[in-house]
């Protein structure tokens, strides 16, 4: 929560010393954070007030005038204007060249220039008020200029007819004033400070100026306004139906009051703090609610029917709010109401049919205390905000309507005139406890790590209003009502001497230590495989977890069995993923045509159901879930994926699957057995493999279904990875184990042979290793793929194999006639079982 | 036959030194020394002559022989020191042309700020854990000393599950911030506590400065006699390691539920040196008066470690959660305008690093 505070406001509450500027960045370290200081009068500058001396006809147009007026020159400016309520002696507001004006009240600031209209110098502009940023303070009506002397109270108006107002300002100054300086803003800054949510005492002046003169340690100065002192008897019947949602109620009613606009002063503060002038009664509740943190609302006694009633509203029931909009009203929502119909929504808005205007005569304020959750779900049920509900939704004490009342009755009777019909009504819920809390200095001390004597600590809480008593090494703190919300516990205590002492004082000490465990292996092999994955080329991916419907049935998955989100931000993010593939295929569609070769990776986790066994004991078709609707009692079970794409030609599916090899040799895997899978519709059936450590599944990589790649707007060859991380973590091996290499030469020849075009390379390789061990004196035998032919010249449905051979013996040096042997029996092995032939 | 041989020898020499390449030089040799060479067929020829003078015209023309391969090995290192001399003109390549590279890949920003994040805080003891992303209220909420009516709950955006309701846990939500860790870690038992847990979190926005999905690092730190000092050693540790030397850090209040007392991190500003004045004497563009804000952090409240079984009259400890992404922008040159472009995997962006 910001609040907007006039500086020179605040010193009328704590004496301050020093520039804002030191007060912000003292106050930021140890209390509310003074984030920005405007200058009061910025779009002030070379705008100043001038007196209309003489109108003249603009020969060449008709809505224009000459208007020659005083700015304290030699000479008065001739300045051109359209203004139509120009009159001579009027005072104005002139904008010099140089000054930073906005155009009718609309688009940015623009420097004066010196200009000709219409053949006629212009050596200003006389403002309207919103064309100065002053369009809040003052109104006027299209094509009028600001009537400073109207407004203001001097002199005389443009109608002759400006009253002189209690609050106004002495005297018409001298034309060519600073406008800043006639406004008082002149030298005030304006300090934007945020007020975190459980110091909303602090969004008061009141508040603030007991931070800063305990932070600054100054003189606080606010007083207390004296209890409100009735003339009659009239009493203001409050009935509270429900005191739980309405712990407080006070109500009074003055008669007889004037409701004009309010005195320059009040307005400049309220516009200080973003707030419009309405009228006089209306600006006292906020005024009393920016200086107390307490809102209030005052309603025209003469459209309340009867009594007040705060009860819960009536379904159905409607009520017209201040902002002209109609509610809908529901049984949940707190309302003040009359012996007829709701006037306002509690501590959220008053209503229009009971709202205080200028022919009001007689008032009832109301100061209450609303319970905050029920404020803030019926803001956000009706979409209702206001400034009364931002404070009233933090929490505020029963303690605090009293002093607020004896305030606006103050300010009410001074301003408005009037008198009090009688006494105070209260309607209270329970007498008022305060909160007591006892902590030991040694546990300030202990927590905050430094030694402060008791009697600091109690200096400290004193100054912040706590009423304070020792025994020993205890320190027992009564709560003033306005921390009754946020001091909950001894420890808060704690926070209050340490920010007062400085935060800055408190020592730097880097608690070195040996970590409690190493790091989970997941992260640690997460973390590697990166590594081996930019390695490799592939570029790093990082999508969202959830996904939308649309796109997991693009890639052929059913949502189904998905968990979802209940409060999606948009359909894209709606279901939380079980694959990463899709994300990578829409991926991929949206950089196609930037960069054909993709190769992408990304590693996040899945969110599974958790009754779905461990990892790879399903092909991840349909999400692998089963087909009944899930019932989410449990958490899911959040798996670390790898998933890879790669865009290419026809032989892209290999650099997949060397993709994987490499992954899974990193890995230290040694005994990986490679299964064919044809039967998954998302997977191209004739080049998708799947990798297998001791039965478990630790990857699938092939060539996505060319119907999917299309659906996808991905021309050529789409090859996709899925690694199941926690499995290919188990089998992961960090530490190899040595293997002695063979003193002696191995040999190597190269076997090309034609087989049947189904024959798997992985067959013949194995084939050809058993012969090897098989052969009496057994030998080494790596078998090597080269190269595949599928010629013209060969018969319908072969294809040529080539492959290097090498053998090996840990014992000897191998003589040709042993290889040829083995070569011998090799082919003869895979004659038989493959009818294999040798090409020459 | 001796006039022969010295014919011949002069004859090698002459074309030797005509000769221009090795091929040439090579050629030479097989002619005269072949075997079917003209020196060599004289020297066949040898047999021939009478056995008198067959010793001197012998010994002749082997000297000779060995003097034509003399003469052609020099000519072939002389042939060879003028090929080096003009190997640059010969063998000229456009070296300005670019390399062939190895397969070159990128990792995500997120990955790198995420690895330093780790490394910085691993060298002070603290291990990285991982909990859950979709968890129940009860740790990402209701244990943090946020009751379910609490105001303080709607400063997170929160995703919730399309899940029943548990009696015991609550509602079911992706984590709106890391700090669900605290009482998991907690509920290890196990002291003390030195974590860095870093997540996805999520929260129901998506503007310029925020996205759905981000990262945070949450740090937990949970021993008998931790102390504000410890925090203020952590920060200033944190900040040197990862912004560079001379970054400094202050504590400023604020208020979170889960820590008692609470503060908001700034770091000292890099580009100012702290001094809150640009190059121009004018105010710096890139912070708040010298300063930029990091973060929140705090001591844990009594009640959350109270949630997580630990008594508060033993123990004590700190935490911090901050945005991965944010931090990581903070970094100078890190200057991205619009935070989502890190999750729309444009490569052209993503191979900027």
């Amino acid at each position: 929560m910001n609040s907007l505070v006039s500086y020179e406001w605040l010193t009328h509450y704590v004496k301050l010393r020093g520039t804002p500027e030191e007060f912000a960045k003292r106050m930021s370290l140890s209390g509310p954070a003074v984030e920005r200081l405007l200058p009061a009068d910025a779009e002030l500058a070379k705008i100043v007030v001038g007196r209309i001396k003489d109108i003249k006809k603009h020969p060449n147009a008709d809505k224009l005038r000459i208007v020659m007026t005083d700015v304290g020159a030699k000479k008065p400016a001739h300045i051109v204007c359209g203004g139509t309520n120009l009159a001579e002696g009027q005072f104005v507001a002139v904008a010099l060249i140089g000054a930073k004006v906005r155009w009718h009240g609309k688009g940015d600031l623009v420097a004066l220039e010196p200009a000709e209209i219409r053949g006629e110098k212009s050596e200003g502009m006389i403002c309207a008020a919103d064309e100065i940023g002053l369009g809040g303070a003052f109104q006027n009506a299209e094509r009028e200029i600001l009537d400073l002397g109207k407004e203001l109270g001097w002199g005389v108006g443009a109608h002759g007819d400006a009253p002189r107002r209690k609050g106004g300002l002495p005297s018409a100054p001298t034309p060519g004033a600073p406008l800043a300086d006639i406004l008082g803003l002149a030298g005030d800054v304006i300090m934007d400070i945020e007020v975190t949510s459980n110091r909303v005492d602090a969004m008061g002046m009141v508040g603030l100026a007991r931070e800063a003169a305990t932070i600054l340690d100054r003189p606080f100065v606010w007083k207390e306004p004296k209890d409100v002192k009735a003339k009659g008897k009239e009493k203001v019947a409050v009935k509270v139906a429900t005191k739980k949602l309405c712990p407080r109620y006070l109500a009074v009613r003055i008669d007889g009051v004037t409701v004009g606009s309010s005195p320059w002063w009040m307005k400049r503060r309220l516009l200080a703090a973003g707030i419009r002038p309405i009228n006089v009664i209306v600006d006292i509740t906020n005024y009393v609610m920016l200086e107390q943190a307490q809102p209030m609302h005052a309603f025209d006694a003469a459209t309340v029917e009867k009594g007040i009633e705060v009860r819960l509203a009536r379904t159905g029931e409607k009520m017209r709010a201040l902002d002209g909009k109609d509610y809908r009203l529901d049984d949940t929502m707190l309302v003040i109401a009359d012996a007829s119909k709701p006037i306002a929504i509690a501590g959220v808005m008053g209503g229009e049919r009971t709202g205080v205007m200028a022919n009001t005569t007689s008032i009832v304020f109301e100061a209450a205390t609303f319970d905050p959750v029920s404020v803030r779900r019926t803001s956000r049920k009706l979409g209702l905000q206001s400034d009364s509900q931002i404070r009233f939704e933090k929490g505020l004490s029963t303690e605090a309507p009293p002093s607020a009342l004896a305030r606006a009755v103050e300010l009410t009777l001074d301003l408005a005139g009037g008198k009090v019909a009688g006494p105070v009504t209260d309607v209270k819920a329970a007498p008022y406890r305060p909160k007591r809390f006892t902590i030991t200095t040694d546990e300030v001390n202990c927590l905050i790590g430094v030694v402060l004597p008791q009697k600091e600590m109690v200096r400290i809480l004193r100054s912040l209003g706590f009423a304070v008593g020792t025994k020993g090494k205890h320190i027992t703190a009564t709560v003033p009502w306005w921390r009754d919300h946020d001091i909950e516990m001894g420890q808060d205590l704690v926070e209050e001497i340490a920010r007062v002492y400085g935060y800055g004082n408190i020592p730097a000490i880097v608690p070195f230590g040996l970590a409690p465990r190493p790091m989970d292996a997941e992260l640690v092999w997460e973390d590697r495989l990166r590594e081996v994955a930019k390695g490799a080329g592939f570029t790093e991916t990082y999508s969202y977890s959830f996904v939308s419907k649309d796109l997991l049935e693009k890639a052929g998955y059913d949502a189904g069995g998905m968990l979802h989100v209940q409060n999606p931000l948009t359909a894209d993010l709606e279901i939380m993923r079980t694959t990463l593939l899709p994300s990578l295929l829409q991926i991929a569609s949206e950089n196609i045509e930037r960069e054909y070769a993709l190769r992408l990776f990304e590693v996040a986790n899945v969110y599974y159901p958790s009754s779905v066994g461990a990892y790879g004991d399903t092909p991840r078709r349909k999400g692998g879930l089963p087909s009944a609707p899930t019932k989410w009692t449990k958490l899911p079970d959040e798996r670390l994926e790898v998933g890879a794409l790669l865009v290419g030609g026809e032989g892209v599916w290999k650099e997949a699957k060397g993709f994987v090899e490499h992954v899974l040799g990193e890995m230290g895997m040694r005994d990986v057995s490679w299964r064919r899978m044809s039967t998954d519709a998302f997977w191209h059936p004739g080049r998708t493999v799947q990798a297998f450590v001791e039965g478990d599944l630790v990857a699938t990589v092939g060539e996505v279904s060319p119907k999917i790649a299309e659906r996808f707007k991905l021309d050529g060859r789409v090859a996709l990875v899925d690694i199941p991380f926690a499995s290919a973590v188990r089998h992961a091996i960090s530490s190899r184990r040595y293997v002695q290499v063979s003193p002696f030469p191995s040999a190597k020849r190269d076997l090309a042979i034609v087989v049947d075009a189904r024959t798997e390379f992985d067959d013949i390789a194995r084939a050809i290793s058993r012969v090897g061990a098989i052969h009496e004196l057994p030998l080494q035998v790596e078998v090597e793929w080269f190269d595949t032919y599928r010629e013209k010249n060969l018969p319908a449905g072969k294809k040529s194999l080539a492959m290097h051979i090498e053998c090996s013996a840990p014992d000897r040096t191998l003589e040709s006639k042993d290889v040829d042997a083995l070569m011998e029996k090799a082919v003869l092995a895979l004659k038989e079982a493959f009818k294999a032939e040798v090409r020459a | 036959m001796l006039d022969q041989l010295n014919a011949l020898k002069l004859e090698i020499e002459e074309a030797v030194a005509a000769t221009k390449t090795v091929g040439e030089l090579d050629d030479i040799e097989i002619k005269y020394l072949g075997r079917k060479g003209r020196l060599t067929s004289i020297l066949k020829g040898l047999a021939e002559i009478d056995e008198a003078t067959r010793p001197k015209v012998g010994a002749a023309a082997n000297r000779i022989k060995q003097e034509a391969e003399r003469i052609i090995a020099k000519g072939r290192v002389a042939l060879q020191e003028r090929s080096l001399s003009d190997l640059g003109e010969r063998e000229r390549e456009d070296v300005t042309e670019p390399g062939l590279r190895p397969p070159e890949g990128h990792l995500h920003l997120v990955t790198q700020a995420i690895r330093e994040i780790t490394a910085i805080f691993d060298r002070i003891g603290f291990t990285r854990t991982r909990y859950p992303e979709v968890d129940w209220d009860r740790y990402a909420f209701e244990s943090l000393n946020m009751p379910a009516d609490h105001p303080a709950r709607d400063e997170w955006e929160t995703f919730f599950m399309d899940a029943p309701t548990s009696k015991t846990n609550g509602r079911m939500v992706l984590t709106p911030h890391t700090s669900n860790a605290q009482v998991r870690e907690l509920e290890r038992g196990e002291f003390p506590v030195r974590m860095i847990n870093i997540a996805k979190c999520y929260r129901r926005q998506s503007d310029a400065t925020h996205v759905p999905m981000f990262h945070q690092f949450e740090g937990l730190y949970v021993d008998r006699g931790v102390s504000i000092t410890h925090l203020r050693g952590v920060l200033d540790y944190f900040a040197t390691s990862f912004f560079g030397p001379g970054r400094k850090t202050r504590l400023r209040p604020f208020h979170f539920r889960f820590t008692e007392p609470s503060f908001e991190i700034d770091v000292s500003c890099g580009v100012c040196g702290g001094t809150g004045l640009g190059a121009d004497k004018q105010k710096c563009r890139v912070c708040k008066r010298g300063w930029l804000e990091l973060g929140g952090a705090g001591m844990v409240h009594p009640n959350v470690l109270k949630a997580g079984n630990v008594d508060s009259k033993k123990y004590s400890g700190f935490a911090f959660g901050w945005g991965v992404e944010r931090t990581y922008m903070m970094k100078e040159g890190m200057q991205i305008d619009d935070i989502r472009i890190l999750y729309k995997n444009d490569v052209r962006f993503l191979k900027q690093f």
